[in-house]
């Protein structure tokens, strides 16, 4: 909930099926496309092309010329012919390594993984163990113990992909556990298929651009490491491949002679080829991961600001926000708050309800400027009125102004159940970050001091100070979190669904903590949720948004007893009394009539 | 008249605390019997076990003890291999039990292949219209390309298609938005009517736990610590437990009102005996 | 506790995979290397007496006189007392004296090549991981070259360029000859020297992988909920990017290290080849070259137990930045 790229502009969340697989176009896949591309025709195609690659003639390393593209070898021979050839040898070896390791990385990984227990626990120390075992020195013991005889191509293949698949195993486990654990694969077991079926047609597909990128990596493995031994002299036999060409060349000093075009291209061709693969990796990471897609360009939209800040009407309210836009600049530009005008008090709990991608998280980031791009204010201000007097235009704060107002005007309380505690560092270093920065004159000690006032201000013991999050229950995480929120004593308060993934007696204990440091301390808070009866309940004034506007907006109490729109209407029908009547809720027996607002949708599909 | 009783249901996880490994009981003694055109609904917080209950029930877990039986209407016990063809389950996250890979259809198409019914175009467009939705318009599109409400529907008709009549919700619109959920449980509702589906309905939530189902078990730490007619419960709670859990809730209507709740209350009240609505009388801890 | 015993446990195993793999593989593979290594000692002259010979069969595994689990026993007795048996190439030189004199130059170029390539991808990956969307992200493609040339063609290049044509650098070998190996400013000053080239390509190779690992995560990270919280705590970005996001970004880096040491190993025995550093890459070729089975075999547990030992440190570094493997184990 609190990732606000997430809330309104995510864009369809990725296609799925077969076109999921396809990367997206990009100029680097273009890139990287063309030159596998061009590589792969030189190695398929190049050979039918050129004469014999072994005619020796008598013109010793000539440079590139007309005849010679390339150039020739000490004994004469056509640099481009062994070229093309080489290139389909390391292709071969590439290939052939590339689909064995991934077999054997597949086998691994996603069997083990998913059968798990002791077949798994087996699978994945054997692979750990063909990890952490230098795979090159293996390979150059075996190679040197099978006679040059009988080292064919398939022997350097098998050898290659042996020592070759462990790493892969290793991810593609991670990633098996991670959908096994999926509810779909739990409905696939429930519906009774078998384990084949749903390894093979419900875990698999959505393992293959995983298995692609793991392929690709065996690939530019399988050539390097194959170059490398050839290199050595400890290649296959009697094969033609670029590692061997380099070995020719170096032992016939083609480097010392200024041979440079019979030692260069081969290592080109490698250089490039794998290059290839990892720019189209670029984009099979992308779809795996798709934060890594790049940011779309800004399209630097015009910022009108026209209302002016206001100014400060009455002394009782401490922040203002009128007629506030925050549009998504993407290719569609998404409206995600339009004009919305709202005003807190001081000490007054302002509840900001409505459903998932309403718009009221971008709102809330907007007014701390914590909006990302491609998110922008377009217009609308934000004034801030300070206790001490003066007023803050927000919107127009340098950024070294906002780094001073954040927090210690104006702190935000998130949903730290999940994910808002730095999870490496201890509870009193998050604490203390914030008094380094913004109060640079006290003392350790009284950081200290200070650290452990908030804390008992919550209800924790301070011995907690020095606990890492994930040591802490979700409740415990939430009640550092308004610690955290306190330190600087600021004016505003903003709770982003505070509660919300906490079990109900813990959320009213939260509750009442909130309540009773408003109380004591004078904060006002905007606090957002999706939970209009708490809001009901808890808050002063409430608006309630619905794409992006603000469609009412007044007293709690009002709210309860008259809900003047229709959808606020809907909302408070959503939520089934606990003692009362059961609103449009329809048991066994009952007709189904008063369903039609907020029940049974038409087969047009009306539902969201 | 297809029935499903589960007998004392026990589950232990052993959990590796340090180098000793430790019995964790998530479910203890746990029975219920679900009865066609009934709804029973398990109540209780995260770590409560309801979960482990469910996965049990569609044999996704095997109970460390106890029995779950399924007695068919010519009340003869129904064979292992035709009880998923019985008992079926919706998840409770709509974006996570619809595989991405696939269609629509894939997800409805299976089940009815696999449990011996039609499985055309046709019977798929069909199933989908009985949950509401434009059959034949959704059928070939992809999980993503749907609304939650949209997904959790046909995660419904998925649960129908082998014919189950006996359905296991856990959870089913807690991950949705407020304003579809009510849709939703009516939806099941309905079709409970239609198909005199025994329902298990699995929630945190007390307030749809009383208008949707017909009785109430409330768990605390794996046991059942009340039970009886939804009504009851609610209305009348009898264990202290359960007052906690219901003054816990939100209530518009009463304002201002201040519930201070403290954790070892909570623990001391997990603690006591249960209670039985049925028979009107506390029954001790079985140890 | 338990992770650290967990660890030590695996390391354990592997180390006696490599030795059981160390003893088959000669057993398995078809040849036999006993004879030719008795044809290679008689040649040199050398007095072949049955316990040198008994020695051999039991590292390489042609006699049959005993059961194979006897063989196995014994072998891996004379490892544990650290009989890796007599060299042929360096003949009458013990295994374990060619590799202890090679072994120290192996450490430090390719301990400090290691670190340093580190060091420069974790820092240049935070910078083009948090200024995403800035030209540094040209940066990355441009790295999968590097990373995709062979560590030898490379090197050859690099010699022919900056040794032979510019002369800045030596063009082989690990230290000036003419000065005698021992703790002095001037022999340091000449190890360090040559050492320069070898570890620049090294580097050069391995680099574009962290720092690509480390700019992948930086971007993940960078959308954490715990990055947004400590902006809204109007800290510096400074502190932001590295307290909260590299912090935290650089975990994965460190597990995956066993991954990318081994590519490292791999590269610089090739390395070492190209430059003629005594280091024990080139011991391992010597001994290819002269059917050293004896040295081979040695110098090939000796660096996996370099790696394995190297990856036991980084796995327990590991225990001390991630606090969360100190609970759960």
């Amino acid at each position: 909930m609190t990732n606000i790229s997430a809330v309104t502009v995510e864009p369809p969340r990725g296609r799925a099926g077969w076109r999921s697989m396809l990367p997206r176009w990009s100029p680097k896949l273009g890139v990287g496309l063309v030159l596998i591309a061009l590589i792969t025709f030189i190695g398929v195609i190049g050979p039918l092309l050129v004469g014999d690659p072994n005619t020796i003639r008598d013109i010793s390393l000539t440079p590139p010329s007309g005849d010679f593209w390339l150039g020739t070898t000490w004994t004469g021979q056509d640099v481009v012919a062994q070229l093309a050839h080489a290139t389909r040898g390391s292709l071969y070896i590439g290939l052939m390594v590339g689909v064995m390791a991934t077999f054997l990385s597949a086998l691994f990984g996603i069997v083990g993984a998913y059968v798990g227990g002791y077949v798994d626990e087996g699978f994945n120390l054997f692979s750990n163990v063909m990890l952490v075992i230098p795979g090159l020195p293996l390979v150059i013991v075996i190679s040197a113990f099978v006679p040059a005889d009988q080292r064919g191509m398939w022997t350097i293949a098998v050898v290659l992909a042996i020592t070759g698949w462990a790493a892969s195993a290793r991810v593609l486990r991670a990633q098996t556990l991670s959908l096994r654990n999926r509810d779909y694969v739990a409905a696939a077991r429930v519906s009774g298929e078998k384990s084949w079926r749903v390894i093979t047609v419900e875990i698999l597909p959505n393992l293959l651009p995983l298995l692609a990128s793991q392929f690709v990596f065996s690939v530019i493995y399988a050539i390097l490491s194959e170059a490398g031994l050839s290199f050595l002299g400890l290649g296959a036999s009697n094969s033609s491949t670029l590692g061997t060409m380099l070995y020719y060349a170096q032992n016939s000093f083609a480097l010392q002679r200024q041979a440079w075009w019979w030692f260069v291209p081969p290592g080109m061709i490698i250089a490039l080829f794998g290059c290839g693969l990892a720019l189209i990796n670029f984009s099979i990471d992308e779809i795996i991961n798709p934060k890594l897609r790049d940011i779309p360009r800004r399209v630097k939209a015009a910022v009108t600001r026209k209302p002016e800040p206001a100014p400060r009407t009455d002394d009782d309210v401490v922040l203002t926000v009128n007629d506030l836009s925050v549009v998504y600049q993407v290719e569609n530009p998404v409206h995600a708050v339009k004009d919305v005008s709202i005003t807190l008090r001081r000490g007054e709990i302002l509840g900001l309800a409505g459903e998932s991608g309403c718009g009221k998280t971008t709102l809330a980031y907007a007014i701390n400027r914590l909006h990302r791009p491609p998110a922008e204010v377009t217009t609308g201000s934000v004034t801030f009125h300070d206790r001490e007097g003066g007023d803050v235009d927000v919107l127009a704060l340098t950024p070294g102004e906002l780094r001073a107002f954040r927090w210690s005007k104006l702190s935000m309380v998130f949903q730290g159940a999940m994910n808002a505690l730095n999870p490496v560092i201890t509870v009193r270093a998050q604490l203390d970050d914030v008094l380094t920065t913004h109060r640079p004159e006290m003392t350790k000690a009284q950081r200290k001091a200070k650290c452990e006032e908030v804390l008992k201000l919550v209800g924790v013991d301070v011995r907690r100070l020095s606990s890492f999050p994930h040591e802490l229950s979700g409740g415990m995480r939430q009640r550092v979190m308004i610690a955290m929120a306190l330190l600087l004593d600021p004016q505003v308060m903003i709770m982003d669904e505070p509660t919300t993934a906490l079990d109900v007696v813990v959320q009213r204990g939260i509750l009442r903590e909130i309540l009773r440091l408003r109380d004591e301390i004078g904060f006002a808070v905007l606090f957002i949720t999706h939970d209009l009866p708490l809001l009901l309940e808890l808050a002063d004034r409430i608006a309630v948004m619905k794409d992006g506007e603000v469609v009412e907006y007044g007293a709690a109490q009002d709210m309860f007893e008259q809900p003047a729109h229709p959808y606020t209407r809907q909302l408070l029908d959503s939520f089934p009394s606990l003692t009362g009547e059961r609103g449009s809720f329809v048991r066994s027996g009952e007709q189904l009539t008063p369903v039609d607002r907020s029940g049974e949708p038409t087969p047009s599909g009306g539902v969201r | 008249m297809t029935t499903l009783e589960a007998r004392e249901l026990v589950k232990d996880f052993h959990v590796r605390v340090g180098l000793r490994r430790v019995r964790l009981r998530a479910v203890d003694n746990v029975s219920f019997t679900l009865t066609p055109g009934r709804t029973v609904a398990l109540v209780g917080e995260s770590g409560s076990g309801k979960s482990t209950i469910a996965r049990m029930i569609a044999r996704l877990e095997k109970p460390s003890a106890g029995a779950i039986t399924l007695t068919g209407p010519d009340g003869a016990k129904v064979p292992e291999r035709a009880y998923r063809d019985n008992v079926q389950m919706v998840f409770q996250d709509p974006f996570a039990s619809l595989n991405p890979f696939h269609t629509i259809e894939h997800h409805l198409a299976r089940p009815l292949k696999l449990h011996g019914r039609a499985h055309g175009w046709e019977d798929v467009v069909q199933l989908l219209e009985r949950v509401s939705l434009p059959g034949r318009d959704i059928a070939g599109r992809r999980p993503h390309e749907l609304s939650g409400g949209q997904r959790q529907r046909v995660a419904i008709a998925r649960a129908l298609a082998p014919g189950a009549k006996v359905v296991v919700a856990d959870e089913p619109v807690s991950m949705l938005d407020v304003s579809i959920r009510l849709g939703v449980l009516n939806l099941m509702a309905r079709l409970q009517r239609e198909e005199n589906l025994a329902v298990l309905y699995i929630t945190h939530d007390l307030a749809t736990a009383r208008h949707f189902s017909d009785d109430i078990l409330v768990l605390y730490k794996g046991r059942v610590v009340e039970r009886g007619p939804a009504d009851e419960v609610i209305l009348n709670p009898q264990h202290p437990y359960t007052k906690i859990l219901a003054s816990a809730a939100p209530n518009p209507e009463a304002r201002g009102r201040a519930v201070e709740i403290d954790p070892a209350d909570v623990e001391r009240a997990g603690a006591s005996a249960a209670y039985d609505h049925n028979t009107g009388a506390w029954e001790e801890v079985a140890k | 506790m338990r992770y650290y015993a967990r660890k030590f446990g695996f390391y354990l195993v592997a180390l006696w995979a490599a030795l059981t793999l160390n003893f088959f593989i000669p057993r398995l593979l078809p040849g036999n290397p006993v004879d030719i290594l008795m044809a290679k000692l008689s040649q040199r002259g050398g007095t072949v007496d049955p316990s040198a010979r008994r020695a051999y069969e039991l590292l390489l595994g042609t006699d049959s006189s005993e059961s194979l689990f006897q063989q196995y026993i014994s072998y891996l007795g004379n490892m544990f007392r650290g009989d890796l048996g007599v060299s042929v190439s360096a003949f009458p030189a013990p295994v374990s004296e060619v590799i202890a004199g090679a072994l120290p130059w192996t450490l430090m170029l390719v301990g400090i090549a290691t670190f340093l390539s580190f060091a420069f991808g974790i820092v240049l990956g935070t910078f083009v991981g948090w200024r995403r969307g800035t030209w540094l992200d040209g940066l990355v493609p441009a790295t999968t070259v590097l990373a995709a040339v062979p560590y030898f063609w490379l090197a050859l290049l690099l010699v022919a360029l900056l040794s032979s044509a510019w002369g800045w650098f030596p063009l082989q070998g690990g230290y000036d000859i003419l000065l005698t190996p021992g703790w002095n400013g001037e022999f340091i000053s000449s190890a360090i020297y040559y050492g320069t080239l070898p570890a620049l390509t090294i580097v050069i190779s391995s680099v574009g992988g962290w720092l690509l690992g480390m700019r992948n995560m930086m971007v993940s990270a960078t959308s954490e909920d715990y990055v947004l919280t400590a902006q809204a705590k109007g800290l510096r970005g400074s502190r932001i990017m590295i307290r909260y996001a590299a912090r935290n970004a650089v975990l994965p880096s460190v597990a995956g290290f066993a991954i990318s040491l081994g590519f490292v190993v791999s590269g610089a025995v090739i390395t070492e080849q190209v430059f003629s550093y005594p280091g024990i890459g080139s011991k391992l070729l010597q001994a290819v070259q002269n059917n050293d089975y004896a040295l081979m075999q040695g110098v090939f547990l000796v660096i996996t137990v370099a790696v394995l030992g190297a990856n036991l440190v980084v796995d327990l570094l590991y225990a001390v930045i991630d606090p969360r493997t100190r609970v759960s184990g």
